[in-house]
This record gives structure tokens, C-alpha cells and sequence, in this order.
């Protein structure tokens, strides 16, 4: 079954990244291993924003540039807003990327 | 249920390391190794702030036996031996380095002898310098300061950039059983550290450390350390490697001595006769001064060079677009690789002349240096 890899890019996903990184230099670690940690983590990062996280939020902002390839959008913003129920957070630039969530119900 | 950021990272963090439990299994490595990539995950996660420092799991609700059924650990927190992963834990293995732990934590020796495996000799390269290296790398834990390339284990590692030639006729003997498959042939014995440090000290390392199978490394390891004798190397040489190594060595006395002076390039005097400054050699040294002289800001001396210097050419104009969009979007670009991004999955986007509207979901955002989640995002955009 083929996963978003593009959860990869966040903060937890490069910690991991990161880490696998230096196992497989040391030794302690397999390439294959580590690709299939890394798959395990695409597939458990998807499951857990749809299942652990319901907040919503809205965005706002001029947008700079707009990118659709490989069915992926990219969208760079400028002078952002993004609003949520808790707290209201303001860009000057902020780059959106967006696989086609029908990708993975087929 | 709603959760903060931090404890869905941890829910995460739990989910993986249980489900690659049996893939670690399968593969014949340890339990402390798996032990060794959450830790390592989770202190990173906590170095940059990804996750706050209290790592709270729910209490183990059963007894941390060996064998745990991973049936029963799918849908429930990660009950193992979580008392081992506390902070106390993550603070033990701060100050020593990530090598050392299988060795620190308190897991039964049984491990400790599969662990040891990768670090046993090798017949590979039986040179004394390899094991001292080797033995250096172990204590001191650390990855050696030489072994930097970027995951070169997720593309095929390119052991054919060696520039060393005679490096690589040496090792056909070795893989003469399998001349079509070197790369396979070096993942699978990866867990053979020692063999994959000497691949990567072949790469990037031109001193004497290298286990050469040639005669080449005769003038280097001669020149460094003078207690190792040719016959050292001779000794891991073979009949057919000889001719080619005594034509390479002559070739490689020459390319590989440290020290050979160099009458051109770097330290002769043409940057003094023409005064360079970056990219602008082609001016004369009178407008330098200027350049020299002016602000900081890149745009401001450009005007005055374009007046003087293309009087009697058509203007290039190539000063158009300098601080437009382009150079700020070649700099926002590398700016937003790692600052403010948002990564998720799109239901619908849509567009009404410049109005432009989105539907996202399950996604991750890093903005201000915080990370949020959302389960639905909706946006609208002005082009």
C-alpha cells in the first residue's frame, strides 16, 4: 500500500529521519529497516491526524504562487492568517503542500 | 477525543516503534536497538521543541514480560517496559553518546552478543590502522567526523565514485562470487560496521587510514606512519593486483602526496594586480572603490556601474528583476523550507477568476515555530 511520505517534512517526521540517519551510519541500522520504519511512520502519522485531531482552522492570505503537479497542490501565501479555536497565528510567507486525500481511499 | 500536539506524538511515536517491533524481529536485530531509535526519536523531537519535556504515558496496566503479544498493543498505549523510556531515561543517554547505550541501559546481556556482532572484526580488511580507527569510533561514539554524507543509504550508495582505482580492482577478487552485485552485496553485510566504515573512509578520506588492497597506499601509509611497513599491505595484495598497483603507484605519488606545492590558483599575486571584489572582476579597480564604499544593500551601487561601464555597449539591463519577486522568492523559497509550512491532504481546491478556495484535512503546520494539527482546514486565497 502505497503512503503520503510527505508527512516526512514535519518536525517529528525529520527528527526521524534524522535519527534512522545516524543508525544506518553507525551500523545499528539496515537501509531496508529504515525505509520500513519510515513507511510504518507515514502510515501511523495519517492514521493518528484522522483520528486523534479535531480542530479546524481557516486560512487567509494573498496567494503568491500556485503548483499543481504529480497531484500535489503547492501554494505559497504572503501575509497569512491562520485561525484556529484556540489561537489566531499571522505568516508573512508560508508554503502549503496538499496530496490528494483521494489518493489513499482507492 | 482531543489531544494536544505533544501527546499525539508521543500516541505516534508508541504506534510505530510497536509495529516495526516484529520488523526488527524479523530481521534478527536487537530489542535495544529499537529501544535506541525511540529514545534517539524522542530526544530529538524534544531538542526542537516538537514535543514538551514531560513524556507522559498511561501507567502499564500489565507486568513488562518478554514475550508481549503485539495483538494487544495496537490499540492500546505502548505498555512495554515504559518505565525504561521516563525522562530519566532520555537524561541517562544525554551526556554518553547513542553508541554507548546498548552497553548503559540495564537490558538483559543476552543483546549485548548480537550487538556485538557488528563491531567484531571483519576479514574484510584485517589492517591494524582499520581496527584502531574502529576502536576509536566505538569509544568515542560518535559517528566519525568524516562519515557525513546525507543518507547515502537511501539512494544506492555510490562506491563507484571511489576515486581510487586500484581500490576497486583490489576488491574484484573479493567479489568475484558476485561481480554484478557489490551494492547488495554491502548492504547486506551493513551490520558489519566495520566493513562500512572502511567503504566510507575510502570515499572521503585521502590519508592513510584507508585499507588499500593496493600497492598505491605504500607511499601514504609510508609517509604517515612509518611503523607500518609495505609489507602490511602487501600482505592483502594479490598477484594479479601488483602489475596494476605498481602503474598506479607511480600515478598516484604524484596525485596523492600531501604535500606538493601549488605555483598557480590560490596563493599567487593576480588578486592584488587586479583587485577583485566577488563577481565584479571585469570593472575597472577605480569602480571597486565605490563598491567598496557603498551600502550593504545590493541594489544601490548597481546604478552607478551600469552609467559608467556600458556606455558603448547596448544595455544589458540585466538589473531588471534583481529585487523583484525572483530574488525573493529564491530566497523566501529557502527561507520557507524551514520556516513557516503546512503539509496535509487536499479535498477540494477551486477557483473563481482570482478567488481561489480550499478544503484541506489531516494536516500538520509549523508556523512561528510551533507545531498545529488540524483535522479540517478550509482556505481562501487572493491571487
Amino acid at each position: 500500500m502505497a503512503t503520503f511520505e510527505l508527512y516526512r517534512r514535519s518536525s517529528i517526521g525529520m527528527c526521524l529521519t534524522e535519527t534512522l540517519d545516524e543508525m544506518v551510519s553507525n551500523g545499528t541500522l539496515s537501509p531496508d529497516l529504515a525505509i520500513q520504519v519510515l513507511v510504518q511512520f507515514d502510515k501511523s502519522m495519517t492514521e493518528a491526524l484522522e483520528t486523534q485531531v479535531k480542530s479546524k482552522v481557516t486560512v487567509k492570505g494573498h496567494l503568491h504562487t500556485y503548483r499543481f503537479c504529480d497531484n500535489v497542490w503547492t501554494f505559497i501565501l504572503q501575509d497569512a492568517t491562520f485561525k484556529n479555536e484556540e489561537r489566531q497565528d499571522q505568516v508573512g510567507r508560508v508554503k502549503i503542500v496538499a496530496c490528494d486525500s483521494k489518493l489513499l481511499t482507492q | 477525543m482531543a489531544r494536544n500536539v505533544s501527546s499525539v506524538y508521543i500516541h505516534v511515536v508508541d504506534d510505530v516503534i510497536s509495529k516495526v517491533r516484529d520488523e526488527f524481529i524479523n530481521f534478527g536485530v536487537g530489542e535495544n536497538v529499537l529501544t535506541e531509535l525511540q529514545t534517539l526519536w524522542e530526544m530529538k523531537m524534544m531538542q526542537c521543541g516538537a514535543i514538551s519535556g514531560a513524556i507522559e504515558r498511561p501507567p502499564p496496566a500489565q507486568k513488562p514480560s518478554g514475550p508481549i503479544t503485539p495483538v494487544h498493543d495496537l490499540n492500546v498505549p505502548y505498555e512495554g517496559p515504559a518505565e525504561e523510556y521516563e525522562t530519566p531515561t532520555a537524561e541517562m543517554l544525554f551526556p554518553p553518546t547513542p553508541l554507548q547505550t546498548p552497553i548503559q541501559t540495564p537490558l538483559p546481556g543476552t543483546d549485548q552478543s548480537m550487538y556485538n556482532i557488528p563491531t567484531g572484526p571483519s576479514d574484510y580488511a584485517p589492517s591494524p590502522i582499520t581496527d584502531i580507527r574502529n576502536g576509536v569510533d566505538l569509544k568515542a561514539g560518535r559517528p566519525s567526523p568524516y562519515m557525513q554524507p546525507p543518507s547515502p543509504w537511501t539512494s544506492q550508495r555510490p562506491l563507484g565514485v571511489d576515486v581510487n582505482v586500484a581500490y576497486e580492482e583490489g576488491r574484484d577478487e573479493v567479489d568475484r562470487g558476485a561481480s554484478d552485485q557489490p551494492m547488495t552485496q554491502d548492504f547486506f553485510t551493513i551490520s558489519s560496521g566495520k566493513r562500512k566504515r572502511d567503504d566510507y573512509a575510502s570515499q572521503l578520506t585521502s590519508g592513510g587510514y584507508m585499507p588499500q588492497q593496493d600497492g598505491s597506499g605504500d607511499v601514504m601509509i609510508e609517509f604517515l606512519l612509518p611503523e607500518y611497513q609495505p609489507k602490511e599491505v602487501q600482505k592483502s595484495m594479490t598477484g594479479r593486483d601488483r602489475e596494476t598497483a605498481v602503474k598506479i603507484l607511480s600515478k598516484k605519488e604524484t596525485e596523492a602526496a600531501p604535500v606538493l606545492p601549488q605555483q598557480d590558483g590560490v596563493n599567487d599575486e593576480y588578486d592584488d594586480l587586479f583587485h577583485f571584489q566577488g563577481n565584479e572582476d571585469y570593472n575597472t579597480p577605480a569602480e571597486h572603490v565605490e563598491l567598496r564604499a557603498a551600502t550593504p544593500a545590493v541594489g544601490t551601487p548597481k546604478p552607478a556601474k551600469n552609467e559608467a561601464a556600458e556606455d558603448d555597449e547596448p544595455p544589458l539591463n540585466e538589473d531588471d528583476d534583481d529585487d523583484e519577486d525572483l530574488d525573493d522568492l529564491e530566497n523566501g523559497e529557502e527561507e520557507l523550507n524551514t520556516q513557516h509550512l503546512v503539509l496535509a491532504q487536499f479535498d477540494k481546491v477551486t477557483r473563481t477568476k482570482s478567488r481561489w478556495k480550499c478544503i484541506l484535512k489531516d494536516g500538520i503546520m509549523h508556523l512561528n515555530g510551533r507545531d498545529i494539527l488540524f483535522n479540517k482546514a478550509t482556505g481562501e486565497f487572493e491571487f
